[in-house]
């Protein structure tokens, strides 16, 4: 169980979610977090929605985690980009987080991009 | 004295991995020339292997994985121990962390950081289940600061204090 194996969920947000952002590739490892929308139980696929942006998930890999529709859930797992279709999460951890200050997170977030720059420019000097 | 010595460092995992492994026999783990003996994160199982006298997770925080181990081997030492009463506290101890720890769920994790085939670990100390989220967002808030604060000040500037 080498760490190499498994990528860190990199935290983006659902709005950041667009071709042109450095996140939008297949296979990115990223950790999302929005609100339960809809949730299909045939297909296990979920839609959350933040900011106005959606993306769906696939849960089927996902066990014990009970979905309440306007629930807040944050997802890890690794994103699905076909040539003509909907983008996916395919999720491989899920976790309901209701209580969670969303405006705090997105600053946060923001705060520790530079400071997570800083560590990598501290080490290439 | 370096105060921090005693004291389990908040880090983001990023910083954490990126700490330097000097070659020397025991090996010595630094931040920016600082020793770091001890550490402690915030973040979400994402893997688990459970063995019979340990147990194997990661954590992920989303700037990286932090690799734990936990020690589960405490009765076959007691056998030979002249301290076993302590050593089955010790057991009980980590069975209930060991316990704690499941895919998906939120734990802040505290113990020795320490080399395994040259790869930086935790040697863990003791889990508990963070059930707030915001719990994880404060945790980064305060590793940026005390990093800041703290741990990027010269050693010596901090123990003058």
């Amino acid at each position: 169980m080498a760490s190499s194996i498994i990528k860190p969920g990199l935290l983006v947000a659902l709005q950041e979610l667009e071709p042109s952002s450095p996140f939008f590739k297949e296979g990115q490892s990223i950790r999302v977090t929005g609100k339960l929308q809809a949730y299909n139980v045939e297909s296990a696929i979920a839609i959350i929605v933040d900011g106005g942006a959606t993306l769906l998930i696939d849960t089927q890999h996902l066990r014990d985690i009970n979905f309440r529709i306007n629930s807040m859930y944050q997802f890890i797992g690794e994103l699905l980009i076909p040539h003509d279709g909907q983008v996916v999460l395919k999720a491989r951890i899920g976790r309901n987080v209701d209580g969670i200050d969303l405006n705090l997170y997105h600053q946060s977030i923001r705060l520790r991009r530079k400071f997570e720059a800083d560590i990598v420019r501290s080490k290439t000097t | 004295m370096d105060a921090s010595r005693y004291a389990h460092v908040k880090l983001l995992a990023a910083d954490f991995l990126s700490l330097a492994v000097s070659s020397s026999a025991p090996p010595t783990i630094s931040r920016r020339g600082r020793p770091i003996y001890r550490a402690e994160f915030v973040g979400v199982v994402v893997s688990r292997d459970r063995r019979p006298k340990l147990l194997r997770f990661l954590i992920d925080d989303g700037s990286g994985c932090v690799p734990c181990i936990l020690w589960l081997n405490h009765d076959i030492l007691s056998k030979s121990s002249v301290f076993a009463s302590g050593d089955d506290l010790a057991a009980s101890a980590a069975r209930d962390h060991a316990g704690k720890v499941h895919l998906g769920v939120l734990v802040r994790v505290r113990g020795r950081v320490t080399v395994f085939r040259g790869e930086l670990q935790i040697t863990v100390k003791d889990v508990l289940v963070e059930r707030d989220p915001n719990a994880e967002i404060l945790h980064w808030l305060q590793c940026i600061k005390l990093a800041r604060d703290c741990y990027d000040l010269p050693l010596a500037a901090v123990t003058k204090v």
